[in-house]
């Protein structure tokens, strides 16, 4: 207990005194799983909207992979990907492996399926007339995207908050396509894995607290902008 | 503005819903489309609006395909559907996105407001209006965009007895002052009649009659088109009668017959006699001041000629595409 104790009392002097590691770690953290998030997104949404809106016979079988693929383990993703970047695999040419964009690439694995699934979730919630209520009034195709984006926002942000909550707390896919690589592919969590190995609790703890601050941080602005009404 | 349908065939997947040869709104006129359910009714709306594209022939609005036309329609569909937002919000967003000033959306949705008796529901959450106060707003929607041809599905559709025979009364000044060209859905007769002058009768998908109300009425082309039109269907020796609602009465008359008494039903404002004649169950509405027979009685009931017209040729089958079925 005196342990713990202590690592946080060390952990909130790392934080005061603005440890450059702690920081560039946590900098390089927000930049990789922010990267992943924001190309899911950019991916997802429109698949997801397709499945919730388009009817096709493979749609049943296309929503029963993506909800699988929201249970992948983040270590398989990893293992997926390393196969595929890893210098002797089909795209070693490009020399991916034990870079921030291997773990990007990773991590848009974890997170586009969860980002799929609520997309389509939350376009099926919507009134099924909404779309026609929109081209009749003369919304152009653009407009009537952004206007049933708003109205699905809490399903869409959710998307993004679950995304990010995903990858922003893995280990295993950074940790194989990584390398947790100290300056370069070290994360909060790979460092986490690291500190804890080395018995430097204090960091570890730290660690883990600037983690979790992010994450709230992140997930609270989200939530903030998700509840609000629009007028 | 003037709609039009030109050989128009319309089918979800294989099957043919609609079958319109050629069908003309005129312009200014209020046209009922009158139909039982899955008669084709809402999908020939759809047709109008753009929102649905014919497998075969033309569909015009004001001359134009209904694609370069959308901005002459308003749409109120059967199920109120908004945005969320309060309802002002709602009737602002539709008045914008036909691209008006924001001092002539503020008096159009002032006027349109006032007119449906929405006025004070406007800051309220659009989407959690009751049932009669959705229609309302939904109507307020349409006809605040005064569009040249407006459309309406079932606009008496989510009010309480008491709310539909306010709206029965209110909508076609409501129609007069805000709409053109305007037509709506309904399955009710008298509905139908009471908003507007014209009707398009449809049955599996196909018009089986059109033209001034009380033309329809008075001379239903087939025994299915009179039934739906309320008509009792008698069989006699020259064919099959129809006797137009109301029209049987108790006594000798035009058209007699006898019927045996089966059943008395008290409706308070009248008796409701129900017998068999020339192999039918048919039922008359006998005033309360008259002493109704009781079961087993033979009576003798008839009506004006003027309301009775006779089917002696068979009515026209359907005709199906060997490739698609008609409509279920």
């Amino acid at each position: 207990m005196e342990a713990i104790w202590e690592g946080l009392v060390e952990a909130f002097r790392l934080i005061g005194r603005g440890d450059g590691e702690l920081f560039s770690i946590a900098g390089r953290s927000l930049l990789v799983s922010g990267s992943a998030t924001a190309l899911a997104m950019l991916v997802g949404v429109p698949l997801g909207y397709l499945l919730g809106r388009a009817r096709f016979p493979a749609r049943t079988l296309i929503l029963a992979a993506v909800g699988t693929g929201m249970g992948m383990p983040p270590v398989v993703a990893g293992l997926v990907i390393w196969l595929l970047l890893v210098r002797s695999g089909p795209f070693g040419g490009f020399e991916l492996i034990y870079t921030k964009q291997a773990m990007v690439i990773a991590q848009f694995l974890i997170a586009t399926p969860l980002v799929i699934a609520f997309t389509a979730a939350s376009i099926q919630a919507l009134p099924p007339r909404l779309p026609d209520l929109l081209a009749v009034l003369g919304a152009g195709k653009l407009r009537t995207l952004w206007l049933l984006a708003r109205e699905a926002r809490l399903g869409l942000l959710a998307a993004v908050m679950a995304g990010f909550g995903a990858v922003v707390s893995e280990v295993g896919a950074s940790m194989a396509v990584g390398g947790n690589l100290a300056g370069d592919t070290r994360v909060l969590t790979t460092a986490i894995v690291t500190e804890t190995s080395r018995a430097d609790t204090e960091r570890a703890i730290a660690y883990g607290l600037v983690l979790l601050a992010m994450a709230f941080a992140i997930v609270a602005v989200l939530t903030v902008v998700q509840q609000r009404s629009p007028r | 503005m003037e709609a039009r349908f030109d050989g128009v065939e319309f089918a979800y997947g294989e099957q043919l819903v609609l079958d319109v040869p050629d069908l003309r709104f005129a312009e200014g006129r209020v046209t009922a489309l009158l139909g039982p359910n899955g008669s084709g009714k809402t999908t020939l709306l759809r047709l109008l609006a753009g929102l649905e594209r014919p497998l075969a022939g033309r569909v015009l609005v004001g001359g134009k395909p209904t694609t370069a036309a959308r901005s002459s329609v308003a749409y109120a569909f059967q199920e109120a559907v908004f945005l969320s937002g309060s309802l002002r919000a709602n009737l602002d967003l539709a008045l914008r996105l036909r691209g008006l000033s924001p001092d002539e959306r503020r008096s159009r949705l002032a006027e349109a407001a006032t007119a449906c008796g929405v006025v004070n529901l406007l800051d309220r959450p659009a989407n959690r209006l009751s049932g009669g106060e959705a229609q309302r707003a939904n109507l307020a929607r349409a006809l605040s965009l005064r569009a040249p041809l407006t459309l309406l599905d079932e606009p008496l559709a989510g009010f309480d007895e008491r709310g539909r025979g306010q709206m029965l009364e209110e909508l076609p000044a409501l129609l007069r002052r805000f709409a053109g060209t305007t037509v709506l859905v309904t399955h009710d007769r008298d509905e139908a009649l009471r908003l507007a002058g014209d009707l398009v009768l449809l049955r599996e998908g196909r018009v089986r009659a059109s033209g001034p109300g009380r033309d329809v009425f008075a001379a239903p082309p087939d025994p299915e088109t009179a039934a739906f039109l309320g008509y009792t269907l008698i069989p006699t020796d020259a064919g099959l009668a129809g006797v137009a609602p109301g029209g049987l009465r108790p006594g000798p008359g035009d058209f007699m017959l006898t019927l045996q008494v089966e059943e008395v039903v008290d409706l308070v404002t009248n008796v409701e006699v129900v017998g068999r004649g020339n192999g039918e169950r048919i039922a008359v509405a006998f005033p309360p001041d008259l002493p109704p027979p009781g079961p087993g009685e033979r009576v003798t009931v008839s009506a004006p000629t003027e309301m009775v017209v006779t089917f002696t040729e068979p009515p026209p089958e359907p005709v199906d595409r060997p490739s698609r079925a008609s409509v279920a």
